[in-house]
């Protein structure tokens, strides 16, 4: 596995988890407690810049070579893919708040689109790493 | 998965020419091992400008190593 896809899944593992506990701590309330939203957030960081670093350590003659143009292309590729899925996502969340009229709900939704289309984005360019495409 | 309608014959170039790995093409050529096993595998179609760095390290003309395949 070459060291940008290992990077990839590092950054879709870390992102769902990221994902589950700020919406397991927002709960019904649509709000999480400021100090709770941080720490998860620190935590994300974190444990995104240790992952990579190990991977680093294990291959650092492949973490300092740029990308290439086929990384690139997936890279794009994912990209347009996570770009239609938060176009989708922010016409639900639109569509939620004229259903409800709460800014929280507006809020909530806006972010939970922005998250799901990141995990897609990244579970696309696994998914092209893993084709061999 | 699909293959792409370019063959190749970077496989056997690469061992005609004192068993070359993948990792010393690629390096060569300035891509990964990765992308130039996907191109030996028709997964990929590489860009013009890699498509001439491989001919120019096994000294050989383009479509001595690429070679479009009609359908039909």
């Amino acid at each position: 596995m070459s060291f940008r896809e290992k990077s990839a899944w590092i950054s879709f593992i870390c992102l769902l988890l990221l994902t589950v506990a700020y919406f397991e701590v927002e709960g019904h309330d649509l709000i999480a407690p400021l100090h709770l939203t941080l720490a998860i957030f620190v935590a994300f960081a974190l444990l995104q810049v240790v992952l990579h670093l190990i991977v680093v350590a294990q291959a650092p003659r492949d973490a300092r070579t740029p990308k290439d143009e086929r990384e690139r292309l997936i890279e794009l590729r994912a990209a347009r893919v996570g770009f239609y899925a938060l176009v989708v996502g922010e016409f639900a969340a639109m569509g939620l708040f004229h259903a409800h009229g709460r800014a929280l709900t507006l809020m909530s939704t806006v972010l939970l689109a922005i998250l799901i289309a990141w995990l897609i984005k990244l579970g696309t360019e696994v998914t092209l790493y893993r084709q061999g495409s | 998965m699909a293959t792409l309608p370019i063959d190749n014959q970077i496989r056997r170039m690469r061992f005609e020419h004192g068993e070359m790995t993948q990792q010393q093409l690629a390096e060569r050529i300035g891509v990964t091992r990765q992308t130039v096993n996907a191109i030996e595998l028709c997964k990929y179609s590489p860009s013009l400008e890699v498509a001439f760095r491989i001919a120019a390290v096994f000294n050989a003309p383009l479509e001595q190593v690429f070679q479009y395949r009609q359908s039909g």
